[in-house]
């Protein structure tokens, strides 16, 4: 028998191709669900003046990636950082943090900007639906303003009002046990600056109402000559000074004010100082300056945290900074969340991190909880404390109460129509 | 002018505007149909990047294109063109966030703020000439820089716009969806390049280029010098700020370094890379910036060191923008044939 073929394309053919089509049009698809790798992209400040910012959180998040893709990923599934430089330009921020979810098929943004960087990508976020979390930026009104809420952003920085409130309440004790009247402040000329330093007033004087401020002064951002700051503080003689410079500004400001001793004049309160970017840049650290913790191994006093400290001096030869430990939280938070809902599905992971508390190096208890109604961290290692010249810098930090927070901060927010 | 010179120049006059015409239509249906290309590339690439880069192209390409004007045409080295796509920007986000008024509205509301704000700048700075116009405008630039940082209330300082830009669609159009925007960017585009070209080309074009070459004598053949300049100065403030709309689009926001030095700094950056010699010049510096820009940060952290090399190619090497050169470049070519025939 001989077999006739018909001209044109067989059954067998037909079905063939149709199977690979298929295949083809359906791969991408069970591609992605079944991918064994998840993207998290992070848009951060890695040249310029603050790189420090974008390097430190860098190395953080590698730190803390490297554990959790050890212990089998989100959900079974390895991370893969896609981290890019904005170059501190909101603009630029909004390209990078669109280009790294439409381009680069990250799931997750892990936002690494600081100030406006930050509201740029958070409107990324609000746009293209993608969980984010903000780990750098302590603007209050990120996450207090109810305008500003989206379900899919979170925030892992500490913020300026709470460090406010501890700060106040702690410099009121003293200024009443040391009968401190007279206040001068001297902040740099920026929302920062400004915002912090009014929060901070406020609360100094409702704990301690017979202080009063007789000297300003607002330094410009990156400025590099203190003299004439210093001296018109010197010559308004003020019992204390309260400042919340930082970085290299603080440590210019320190050097340049130790030539006049005014250390040894009044009593310095500096928010920024108990952080090693400024303590072990600092030439002659004086005694006594009284700080907020930004981030020092020794303090929560735990051997967890000490141990954190030093892993990660020893990977990357330099100590935290107050970024690191943001942005490792931020890592924390997303592994246990994904346990959680068992899953990395980012609208899932985001269920699952509202009001999730963990075990964590830097909690003021030990834990730290990631608060369901403005979807921001509270718990964190928080307290002031007096410098001395070398290690441990900070030996004895006095803790904020949280209780005390919580109770302020909702009526902050109620005075600023938040609440 | 002799009467001799006025009847030799009667003719020149009619042969210009009888050839104007032509060259306007022709001009708009290139400008049509890179429209319509445009609008119908995402049929075609479905990559949302393409968007995302061709609508900043647009917000860029206006700013630079309209810094040309000044720079390349009239001979006004702006350092301070940033204010402007700032001031759409700011201009823009806050009408729409504060007032709610239609897009249509805030748009012509913008303009409106841009062209008065530019009319007093620009009466003040137009009267200077070379390094002493540059200084002038790069100190407004800075005052209204420092405007903006430290109005808090009402800018929101360093911080930027927050919260968002409201977009209510209008006519159907819906710019939270970003396809419409694409389109709506890609028309602003066409329409902004095609009214700068018509003023390029226009005989008030002609009088800014006889300005850019002797300014004296312009003025002595009766030419208004001081109000030509002070005209192109306002005008290119619109197109800057129309990109800054743009902008402010595109992030939703608007943020105080769309108003630095920086901006206009970038601004000058793209005229030496495209060259400012050729209308086109800026718009393809544009495009070579964000590309270079964009593949740069992607590979590297010192993505200083390689844009500083490449400004530095084209400024010692080249000696010109990227347009001056191909345009050289093809007229040689032209000519050489042309020798052998």
């Amino acid at each position: 028998m001989t077999r006739t073929r018909k001209p044109g394309v067989s059954r067998r053919a037909t079905l063939a191709m149709m199977g690979a089509g298929a295949v083809t049009f359906a791969t991408p698809w069970v591609g992605r669900a079944q991918a064994k790798t998840i993207k998290i992209g992070m848009p951060t400040i890695l040249s310029g003046r603050v790189a420090q910012l974008g390097t430190s959180s860098r190395n953080a998040v590698m730190l803390e990636i490297a554990k959790v893709n050890a212990a089998g990923g989100l959900a079974g599934r390895t991370i893969e950082m896609v981290i890019r430089d904005s170059k501190g330009q909101p603009q630029e921020a909004a390209r990078v943090a669109r280009e790294l979810v439409n381009t680069d098929g990250c799931e997750i943004l892990i936002d690494a900007e600081a100030s406006s960087g930050a509201f740029a990508v958070h409107e990324v976020a609000r746009d293209l639906g993608v969980l984010c979390i903000h780990t750098n930026s302590e603007t209050s009104a990120l996450t207090a303003d109810p305008k500003q809420h989206i379900p899919n952003a979170f925030r892992t920085a500490r913020q300026g009002v709470h460090d406010s409130i501890v700060g106040g309440s702690y410099a009121a004790a003293i200024a009443k046990a040391k009968g401190l009247k007279k206040w001068a402040t001297c902040s740099p000329d920026y929302a920062y600056g400004r915002d912090t330093t009014a929060e901070y007033v406020t609360y100094l004087k409702r704990f301690a109402p017979d202080v009063e401020i007789i000297s300003e002064s607002w330094p410009k951002l990156f400025q590099p000559d203190y003299t004439e700051v210093v001296t018109k503080i010197l010559q308004a003689k003020p019992q204390a000074l309260y400042s919340c410079l930082w970085g290299g500004d603080l440590t210019s400001y320190i050097d340049q004010a130790n030539i006049y001793a005014l250390f040894s004049q009044m009593e310095v309160f500096a928010v920024n100082m108990a952080d090693y970017t400024a303590l072990t840049v600092v030439k002659n650290l004086p005694k006594g300056i009284h700080s907020g913790n930004r981030y020092i191994k020794t303090y929560p006093a735990t051997p967890e945290n000490a141990a954190w400290g030093d892993a990660y001096k020893a990977k990357y030869n330099e100590y935290p900074t107050n970024w690191s430990w943001e942005n490792a939280t931020a890592i924390m938070l997303l592994a246990e969340a994904s346990k959680k809902a068992n899953s990395a599905d980012g609208k899932k992971v985001a269920e699952a991190l509202r009001g999730l508390k963990i075990k964590s190096p830097f909690g003021a208890d030990g834990t730290v909880t990631m608060r369901a109604e403005d979807q921001t961290l509270v718990g964190y290692a928080i307290g002031w404390g007096t410098t001395i010249p070398q290690e441990p810098y900070v030996p004895q930090v006095q803790a904020g109460d949280w209780k005390t927070i919580f109770e302020l901060e909702a009526e902050w927010k109620k005075s600023k129509g938040y609440a | 002018m002799t009467e001799l010179q006025a009847e030799q120049g009667t003719p020149a006059l009619d042969v210009s505007r009888v050839e104007a015409k032509p060259r306007r239509n022709r001009d708009a249906l290139i400008a049509l149909a890179v429209f319509v290309v445009l609008a119908l590339l995402p049929m075609v690439f479905s990559s949302k990047l393409l968007l995302d880069f061709v609508i900043r192209c647009a917000a860029y390409g206006l700013f630079a294109t309209s810094l040309n004007l000044l720079v390349g045409y009239t001979g006004l080295t702006s350092f301070g063109h940033g204010m402007f796509f700032g001031l759409g920007a700011y201009g823009f986000g806050l009408m729409m966030q504060k007032t709610g008024v239609p897009i249509p509205v805030a748009f012509v509301a913008t303009l409106a703020i841009t062209f008065g704000v530019a009319l007093v700048i620009g009466a003040i700075c137009v009267r200077l000439k070379e390094i002493y116009f540059a200084f002038v405008t790069l100190a407004f630039q800075m005052l209204i820089h420092s405007t903006i940082l430290s109005w808090v209330s009402l800018t929101g300082g360093d911080q930027g716009l927050r919260g968002g830009i409201p977009r209510p669609s209008f006519w159907g159009i819906d710019l939270s969806n970003h396809l419409h925007l694409y389109v709506m960017s890609c028309a602003l585009l066409v329409i902004g390049l095609l009214l700068m070209c018509q003023i390029a080309q226009s005989p008030f074009g002609y009088t800014l280029r006889m300005i850019r070459d002797n300014a004296t004598r312009a003025s002595f053949i009766g030419i208004d010098v001081w109000r030509a300049k002070l005209t192109i100065f306002v005008l290119a403030a619109l197109f800057a700020s129309t990109g800054g709309i743009i902008m402010a689009l595109f992030v939703s926001g608007a943020y105080p370094e769309f108003a630095y030095w920086t901006m206009s700094g970038e601004g000058i950056f793209i005229n030496m890379l495209g060259g400012v010699t050729t209308f086109l010049g800026p718009m393809v510096g544009t495009v070579l910036f964000l590309v270079l820009n964009d593949t740069v940060t992607r590979l590297t952290d010192y993505h200083g060191l390689v844009l500083g090399i490449v400004i530095l190619f084209f400024a010692i090497g080249l000696r010109k923008g990227l347009m001056d050169f191909v345009i050289e470049w093809y007229a040689q070519r032209r000519n050489g044939r042309g020798e052998r025939d």
